[in-house]
């Protein structure tokens, strides 16, 4: 069995760059994981640094294991990572996800997210081969929710996630998306 | 709007290391099923274990994405042979840990035939050789006395404890130089 030599591409929007996760990305990663932001991903204020470690490993781990997995946002008018998006699918998710998280509080409301995962969605399906994606999200959620609705996601009640609080949000498929 | 131009981070593969008997390889989806029968079972308790499998591949995740943060990490161990997934060696060092460790988790079945000795070793050999480590620890539960047994068959001496938060209270084992080693 050979194992996966990942090529991660790198993605780019309008103002970000999408790379690969690095060792260096734990500077921003940490703080955040370790924060009441980090609530509905597994992170909180009652998790240490060593939790923090695992996090960005786990991260990184899922692209040899998967062939895919989440992008680094950074914007291109700075050199510091704003957060983690994209493919996602450990043992345990019912189907692949689109997930999204924004690490810096302070780029927030900018629209990062969006233009983001539009990308990243139309990676996914038009270079992954997606035919559909879901993304999970916390019923309390509210500012993922909003951008599930923007992207044109719509609750899916007949899919579960892989917590029970999750709400299933369906993207518009890959043929709707590429037209 | 789309650029595919460059490529980043991962593309380093992990090296294949090879003994006399065993390949010492990087990580693969197909691990994910000796993962979860390990970590499901009463033996991964030194380890953290019992753990569902959907942690199992939380872990395997981890051992993969170490070698992309720390530029080394640990292998899975493949018998020759029989093409058989042993176990987990090699090196090993997240936040938390006080020093980079020589470590190793022989899956069911896998123990009693040197597995982890061979392996160990030659994770050793690469530390010191290639990382150019100018030393190397292994952490042990004070209850698992085969580990306690291997380090001591690779000439190391015990040295301290060090106590983690979540995982406990571990035996410091320290391996000899690697003068003495080449020695």
């Amino acid at each position: 069995m050979t194992p996966h030599v990942v090529d991660v591409p790198v993605l780019e929007t309008e103002r970000l760059i999408l790379r690969a996760p690095q060792a260096s990305d734990f500077d921003v990663l940490a703080p955040f994981v370790m924060s009441d932001r980090a609530n509905f991903i597994g992170g909180g204020v009652d998790k240490d640094i060593s939790h923090a470690w695992r996090i960005l490993a786990i991260l990184t781990g899922h692209w040899p294991l998967r062939g895919y997995g989440v992008f680094v946002l950074v914007p291109k008018d700075g050199d510091a990572p704003i957060g983690s998006m994209g493919p996602w699918y450990p043992e345990g998710w019912p189907e692949p996800e689109l997930s999204w998280t924004i690490w810096d509080a302070n780029a927030e409301g900018k629209g990062y997210a969006f233009e983001a995962m539009v990308e990243i969605r139309r990676y996914a399906y038009a270079v992954l081969g997606w035919e559909t994606a879901v993304s999970y999200i916390d019923a309390a959620n509210a500012r993922s929710i909003a951008l599930a609705e923007r992207m044109g996601c719509v609750i899916d009640a007949d899919a579960n996630g892989p917590d029970p609080d999750d709400v299933v949000y369906r993207h518009p498929s890959a043929s709707e998306v590429l037209a | 709007m789309t650029a595919h131009t460059t490529i980043s981070a991962l593309t380093n593969a992990i090296p294949v290391l090879e003994t006399e008997r065993f390949v010492m390889r990087g990580y693969t989806d197909a691990d994910i099923e000796p993962f979860a029968a390990f970590y499901a079972g009463e033996r991964s308790h030194f380890v953290g274990g019992p753990m569902s499998r959907e942690l199992a591949c939380r872990a395997l995740m981890t051992y993969a994405g170490h070698w992309h943060v720390r530029g080394y990490g640990r292998w899975m161990v493949e018998d020759k042979a029989t093409g058989a997934i042993l176990g987990n060696v090699g090196l090993w060092y997240p936040e938390g840990w006080p020093e980079p460790e020589i470590g190793w988790t022989l899956f069911d079945g896998a123990e009693g035939r040197g597995v982890a000795l061979e392996t160990a070793m030659a994770s050793r050999d690469y530390a010191f050789n290639v990382l150019q480590w100018d030393t190397a620890i292994s952490l042990v539960d004070p209850r698992n006395t085969r580990s306690a047994h291997l380090s001591q068959r690779m000439g190391a001496v015990h040295d301290g404890r060090f106590a983690h938060e979540r995982y406990g209270t571990m035996d410091i084992w320290r391996h000899p130089i690697p003068a003495e080693v080449e020695a």
